[in-house]
């Protein structure tokens, strides 16, 4: 803590440019690498790549903006991945016999279950730390996972399957309003009210409360348990609705789609700035870090990077993001 | 007496040692004979265990000397100071729990006695040395605390130690395995060891100490042979302290009772009940882990307790959970300000608010006006120092944060407050500052349980003392009429507790 006190100095111009950059550093980082990418590859600003992009980030955002609320209430949800794979096929089954509207509600609800069982199971173990509960919510992966591929039998379901009308989902996977996609309606729909959420309620200031140190937080009468509750379920709910969008789009649904959401999602909400420390973060940078994940993905495809080195620098942001994050506590 | 050679194996000359805010250690001056037990006696934060980590090396000390064996003394490490034949066993015994007898004695140390086999045996001819009968190979997790403790006691002999200090080694013992730690220290003292033995149980010192130091507020207050000391002269060396205008003269507004407390029962505590009346400072006294916070959290839901009922204003109240406590009006201070008090990274404003969100939201959502409001109320009611109400609460002084979990209950008026260690670790001005709102809670008609390690604190601000010793109450007083000692002896669970 003497360093940053020390190199922040007492020139007061220095010391704000340095806050911003601890605060914005992903802002700057996604125009850095928006400039990079379009001065090597031009085709980077075409309006159909934008348009791609704009697709593209609909899931992640979703799973991410979930994920943000379990981070701020300091814990970590490691099923999301399972939750995708297990609401993606029983959604689109379902479509079928009992119609879209039933069946995108009964995707959000088995969506929210996976996060009440999720809590449920950390809340009855007593497993209140955020260690734990990673490896409970892994095993809940493997669990929705393995669901998954029993009610699907491993079969891959299509769109092209499905006899009766699906033209909701096609609309929010493929439909435009004026010059924007649907999905990115729904998600300006989506933030505005998990905004609203997190900043202007009671339960929003709990889960915060209950992030920054929970002791204290029970000790001062705040509901810990619930909070607790409450943002796994938000998580769930965020993730069914992220499977959703996302099966919509490719109009396919295997018991596998889900594969890799955790740790995208989770360096998406890291990278934006809210830290796995809890407490602290908000959905806002959340995302400008799925920006920021998604632009890469898109940049390092267009400037042909292969898919393993991709991963390595994904793996590799997210240490840095930690790391720096550790840097500029206390 | 055996008094025992009268060359000097350790001299401690004019040690001092501050931290920030606080003189732990004021010149302290012990010397330590060849085969004597020198007994240490002094209260919770009269600086014995900081002159024990000097020792051993975990602290350094800021000025003095230290002349152990003839050698001085100066950067030492712990493990420089247990080659140099200075050992210490800890309260909480240093073993490892999953490895055998006779590899804790030698830990890290097995290449030295030719491998497992001769380290067993090594082992063995210690522990017989001391009459134990132990098997080497038993795991340490098997064993009493005392077998355990025979186990630190060899594997400080097999240091060739020459002194071996013991901080509260009865406090986990019985009856029966103290009078085996007994006779150990008496055949160590044979073989010209010397024992520095810290205790609160004066009944030990008397025993089998030859020499004994009484330490008070980080400074040795005297030294002499223990056969010069009556009990009550050396209690009251141990508390008597010479105080001017510490305090701020003691509230008198004691009215009905407003809390009953009837039979608490955990594992740690047995039959707890007592009452507190409207405007009351009611003391609670007793050594660290007595007891005397679980009671409190017990009464405040925090922990889980057996069969015990509290009534509020002759109602019962079910209080299962520190919110329940909080509708029924009862607040806490804990313990520790920094992991249960205070959300360190969070605001000013949001360490203060956080106890009364109900007040300044609506439906379910909060209203910031009013949020600023309570905050820009309590810095200025509580004088709290601190540039503005949206800095980070860990950037305050302990006394300034200490405030502001006082200004996040009085938000919403508690009848009882609870006040559980308030003034640890803050200066003496900020002290003073805490006593007065204690005294103006009570005079507004509030209620305050007050929990101090310090005594005179409690003695000074209490109405009301219950002194706690193993989970009970042993004694009740009036802190005004009562004799320091008798209340001192209650609290060491020795006689005259007149309950």
């Amino acid at each position: 803590m003497a360093e940053v006190a020390i190199h922040a100095g007492r020139n007061p111009v220095a010391r704000a440019a340095q806050a911003f950059f601890r605060d914005y550093l992903v802002l700057v980082m996604i125009t850095l690498l928006v400039a990079i990418t379009a001065i090597v590859e031009p085709k980077f600003l075409n309006p159909r790549n934008l348009v791609n992009i704009m697709r593209q980030f609909g899931p992640l955002m979703m799973v991410s903006l979930g994920m943000t609320f379990v981070i701020i209430g300091g814990f970590i949800d490691l099923s999301v991945a399972g939750i995708i794979n297990l609401v993606a096929v029983v959604t689109i089954s379902l479509i079928g016999p009992l119609g879209q509207v039933p069946a995108l509600l009964a995707g959000m609800l088995i969506g929210s279950a996976c996060g009440a069982l999720n809590a449920a199971a950390i809340l009855t173990s007593g497993a209140l730390t955020q260690a734990e509960a990673l490896f409970l919510t892994f095993g809940m992966s493997t669990v929705f996972s393995a669901l998954a591929l029993l009610y699907s039998g491993g079969m891959t379901m299509h769109f092209w399957d499905i006899k009766s009308s699906k033209a909701m989902f096609e609309t929010i996977g493929a439909g435009t309003v004026g010059p924007v996609s649907v999905s990115f309606v729904i998600f300006l729909v989506v933030l505005l009210l998990l905004w609203v959420f997190q900043t202007k309620t009671t339960e929003g200031r709990a889960i915060s409360l209950t992030g920054g140190n929970k002791t204290a937080a029970r000790l001062s009468g705040v509901r810990i348990l619930r909070s607790i509750f409450v943002i796994y379920v938000v998580c769930g709910l965020m993730t069914a609705v992220g499977a959703i969008v996302l099966f919509s789009r490719i109009t396919t649904a295997a018991p596998v789609i889900g594969a890799g959401y955790e740790t995208n999602a989770i360096l998406s909400v890291v990278v934006g700035g809210t830290t796995l420390k809890g407490g602290k973060g908000s959905v806002l940078r959340t995302v400008m870090g799925v920006l920021l994940v998604i632009l890469m993905s898109n940049c390092l495809d267009l400037l042909g990077v292969s898919t393993y080195l991709q991963v390595v620098t994904k793996g590799a942001i997210l240490v840095l993001a930690i790391w720096l994050d550790n840097r500029k506590q206390v | 007496m055996a008094a025992g050679g009268s060359e000097v194996i350790l001299s401690i000359r004019d040690v001092s040692k501050s931290f920030p805010g606080v003189k732990a250690l004021d010149r302290v001056s012990i010397d330590v004979r060849r085969g004597t037990v020198h007994g240490i006696v002094g209260e919770n934060g009269a600086g014995k265990s900081t002159l024990m980590k000097i020792l051993s090396g975990v602290y350094q000390k800021d000025s003095g000397t230290i002349e152990f064996d003839g050698e001085h003394v100066e950067h030492t490490t712990p493990h420089q100071s247990m080659q140099s034949g200075l050992a210490i066993i800890y309260q909480e015994l240093n073993l490892v729990n999953t490895m055998s007898v006779g590899e804790n004695v030698f830990l890290g140390r097995f290449k030295e006695m030719k491998g497992m086999r001769g380290t067993h045996a090594r082992a063995r001819e210690l522990l017989d040395s001391i009459g134990c009968k132990v098997p080497t190979t038993r795991l340490v997790s098997e064993l009493s605390v005392s077998e355990k403790q025979m186990v630190e006691i060899c594997k400080a002999l097999s240091f060739q130690s020459k002194l071996i200090i013991m901080d509260e080694p009865s406090s986990s013992l019985t009856g029966e395995e103290m009078a085996e730690l007994v006779k150990i220290i008496r055949q160590l003292k044979e073989k010209g060891i010397s024992i520095i033995y810290i205790s609160h149980k004066l009944d030990e010192i008397f025993q089998f100490c030859d020499i004994v130091s009484v330490m008070r507020d980080g400074r040795v207050v005297d030294t002499k042979p223990v056969a010069e000391f009556t009990r009550n002269e050396l209690i009251s060396k141990m508390v008597g302290r010479t105080i001017e205008n510490e305090y701020p003269p003691r509230p008198h507004n004691v009215g009905q009772v407003v809390m009953e407390v009837r039979s608490i029962q955990t594992h740690k505590l047995h039959d707890i009940s007592f009452k507190l009346h409207e405007g009351e400072i009611l003391g609670l006294v007793g050594l660290v882990g007595a007891g005397r916070t679980e009671i409190v959290r017990a009464i405040y839901g925090a922990d889980k307790a057996r069969g015990h009922e509290v009534l509020l204003g002759g109602k019962p109240a079910a209080i299962r959970s520190p919110r329940h406590a909080k509708d029924f009006g009862i607040g806490l201070i804990p313990e520790d300000r920094k992991l249960q008090g205070l959300i360190l990274p969070f605001s000013v404003e949001s360490n203060i608010s956080m106890g009364s969100i109900r007040k300044f939201s609506r439906l379910g959502f909060i209203r910031r006006s009013l949020e600023k409001g309570i905050g820009a109320r309590q810095v200025q009611a509580l004088a709290i120092k601190t540039p503005s109400t949206r800095v980070a609460v860990n950037n305050l002084s302990g006394g300034n944060q200490q405030k502001v979990i006082v200004g996040r209950w009085l938000e919403i008026s508690p009848r009882i407050f609870i006040m559980d260690e308030p003034t640890r670790g803050i200066d003496v001005g900020a002290k003073y500052e805490i006593y007065l709102l204690m005294k103006r809670i009570v005079e507004a008609g509030g209620s305050i349980i007050l929990i101090s390690s310090e005594l005179p604190e409690v003695l000074h601000m209490a109405n009301r003392v219950l002194t706690i010793f193993e989970g009970r109450i042993t004694g009740e007083f009036q802190p005004e009429t009562t004799p320091v000692d008798e209340i001192m002896k209650a609290a060491l669970g020795l006689e005259g507790g007149a309950a």
